[in-house]
């Protein structure tokens, strides 16, 4: 290769490369219009936004995976944890992370810029992202639980806890989360019905109860589940 | 050192060092922040998040300064001229450290832009603003009176012009979450596998030049074909982090296809390197500067060249994307490709300018291979962090913490061996510092 060549290769590789490259950005500006619903974007979520950046909730939190890898990611908390779940978080870290070898500061965030955060992350959950991130994705199946359900020993109301985001904040045997109470005995507390009555609708039970109500299970894994918990003694 | 003007160099490269030396010392609070347990009362007062953003933006601020003192020390050479004004290089050098100084201030108390890596708060921007382009018209003046002009440095301008052009997508408020990480990336993946790629290009070319004393017209045709592919495959590149942000779909091919190629450009320069050192033509005078210019475009291809590979590949991303293994991909690349080429003209330069010919190189033999090899392992360490990561809470779905209790362990090590790596630099510090003739062979 001669130096002319090189050069050539040079303005032609740059060139096509920006061209295409600005071509495609234009029209993701287009569809970017209905993939994250732009119609919803509220003032709400705008000023959710402001208070996000405020308080630098992005150093240590991931959303749509990007950010620090300190804390969990935001995209789908609002169907992760549920709107109380995070004001309470956010109001009372110190109470919420008691338990948690990992911390989360207390900013005194207002309850305003609450409900902000809170139409700021439920707009953002609602972005047509490619099914992300994994851990949350309602259309799949975990590898996990195939592979449980498949017969590896594992009742399916096993395979449920584990892959339906109830580890996120109890745990079994020291596994798990520390934000609801570790059920490795909660059988001899509660029975079958009991639990599937709590788990569906956890307020109906106890008005001051932090758990959201698990809209996503289908009967039969709330059924399976239940069961599972309630041999736990 | 044949300009006076060159002299400036040696201020940046040693503001760096100490830059340097801080990051890591938040690097370590950062890690151990991850294994143990930090009490409630230290967390609401000094968060991870505040530390965080101190580690990443002395990141920037040091290797800003490093490629600009290389830039103020090749310039004089390539266009055979003193630089336009030594007084604007020095307003630009206080202009910056005290915008950095104050953004570092700034954050402990909540002062923050609040976007990853894009912390320092707007007004500073316009600080930061104004002192490149007071950089670029005195490096561009001293061209354009010099009136001679290689591909060496039209690589070097045109990277950091186009690396300033793209600090400015940094800087507006976005409504929109989607398009905010769209332009978000123009200035992070567009600087680090675009403008700084060129920068890097340019510098390695220069020091290779002149170590080898291979031909000009030999390294600067090799420079045009890496820049091309750089840039080619750099550019629309980019789609590799537009896979789940809620973009079109379209940008799973496009990213995963050009990013595929961006190892290309990254093993023509190790190719190039190792063939340039085989057809020297000058003496080595200086074993140490050579080893780390190799170790660099070693540590380039590692971190930068297989593990960006292997991590945007939509179909793995799809469980590794915002994971450890991200962490230990940005650790080896930013070590192998920019950190290694700063300190390769650390010790190319400030021996120089301090005018010893023939340094000692005993204690910066020890600091390069101590730093390499806990760097080399601690990619390694996040790495299975992130494996483990990727495999408990996105496979197996058992949520965040679950994972991050497996993972313990290995950001424990990770923590072990960065003050390994600390040591290396306290070393390398000290060593450039207060550099020493070699003794003459008896």
């Amino acid at each position: 290769m001669t130096l002319s060549q090189g050069k050539a290769l040079f303005i032609w590789g740059t060139v096509i490369s920006a061209v295409l490259f600005l071509g495609l950005t234009w029209d993701t500006h287009r569809q970017v219009e209905a993939l994250s619903h732009v119609d919803k974007l509220s003032d709400d979520v705008v000023e959710g936004k402001r208070a996000f950046e405020k308080y630098n909730c992005n150093d240590c939190h991931t959303i749509l995976g990007f950010g620090a890898y300190y804390a969990p990611d935001l995209t789908k908390v609002v169907q992760r944890i549920g709107e109380d779940g995070i004001r309470f978080r956010v109001t009372n870290p110190e109470k919420a992370f008691a338990a948690s070898w990992r911390k989360m500061p207390n900013q005194k965030v207002s309850v305003a810029e609450i409900d902000d955060l809170i139409a700021f992350f439920t707009w953002v959950g609602n972005v047509e992202n490619g099914d992300w991130p994994p851990q949350d994705s309602k259309k799949r199946l975990s590898r996990g639980e195939e592979r449980m359900v498949a017969g590896t020993g594992l009742s399916a109301g096993a395979a449920v806890f584990q892959s339906r985001g109830c580890m996120n904040c109890h745990s079994l045997q020291g596994t798990g989360g520390s934000f609801g109470s570790a059920l490795d005995a909660i059988g001899r507390k509660l029975k079958r019905e009991q639990i599937e009555r709590y788990v569906r609708n956890p307020k109906a039970v106890n008005p001051k109860a932090l758990m959201p109500a698990q809209k996503d299970l289908s009967d039969k894994e709330l059924e399976e589940v239940a069961r599972f918990l309630a041999n736990l003694k | 050192m044949k300009y006076r003007s060159q002299n400036i160099a040696y201020w940046y490269f040693t503001i760096a060092l100490l830059l340097f030396a801080l990051q890591v010392v938040v690097g370590l609070w950062l890690a151990f922040s991850y294994s143990f347990t930090v009490p409630q009362w230290i967390v609401d007062k000094f968060s991870f998040a505040t530390a965080r953003a101190m580690h990443t933006n002395l990141l920037v601020l040091w290797m800003l300064l490093g490629f600009m003192g290389g830039t103020y020390y090749i310039v004089p050479e390539e266009t055979k001229s003193e630089i336009y004004s030594s007084k604007l290089a020095w307003i630009q050098l206080v202009a910056l450290v005290a915008t950095g100084v104050a953004a570092l201030v700034g954050f402990v108390f909540g002062w923050t832009q609040g976007r990853p890596l894009l912390e320092i708060p707007r007004p500073l921007d316009i600080v930061v603003v104004v002192g490149a382009l007071i950089f670029l018209f005195n490096v561009g003046m001293t061209m354009y009176k010099a009136k001679r002009w290689t591909a060496i440095q039209g690589t070097l301008l045109g990277g950091l012009v186009f690396l300033a052009l793209l600090y400015l997508f940094g800087i507006p408020f976005y409504k929109n979450e989607v398009i905010d990480w769209y332009y978000w990336w123009w200035v992070i993946h567009l600087w680090v596998e675009g403008a700084w790629e060129l920068v890097t290009a340019a510098i390695f070319a220069f020091v290779l030049m002149k170590l080898t004393g291979v031909d000009r017209q030999v390294v600067e045709k090799w420079l045009y074909v890496e820049i091309g592919l750089f840039l080619f495959t750099g550019i629309v590149g980019t789609g590799h982090h537009y896979y789940w942000i809620g973009a079109p779909k379209y940008w799973l091919w496009f990213g995963g296809i050009f990013s595929a190629l961006e190892p290309l450009p990254i093993l023509l320069m190790l190719i190039d390197t190792m063939q340039h050192v085989k057809q020297r033509r000058t003496e080595i005078k200086n074993p140490l500067t050579w080893t780390i210019a190799i170790g660099c475009a070693v540590m380039h291809m590692i971190g930068a060249g297989v593990w960006g590979f292997m991590h945007t590949l939509p179909q793995i991303n799809y469980y590794t994307h915002g994971s450890q293994v991200t962490v230990s991909h940005g650790h080896l690349a930013f070590f192998g490709a920019y950190a290694l080429l700063n300190i390769m003209v650390f010790y190319y330069a400030m021996p120089k300018i301090k005018g010893i010919e023939v340094y000692d190189p005993s204690r910066g033999k020890v600091a390069f291979w101590t730093m390499s090899t806990a760097m080399m392992l601690m990619g390694l360490s996040f790495g299975i962090a992130g494996v483990v990561q990727s495999y408990i809470e996105r496979v197996l779905g058992m949520g965040y913490m679950a994972a991050q209790s497996y993972m313990r362990l290995w950001l424990g090590v990770t923590f072990f061996l960065g003050i390994f790596f600390f040591v290396g630099v306290l070393i390398m510090v000290t060593d450039l510092l207060t550099l020493r003739p070699a003794r003459r062979r008896a």
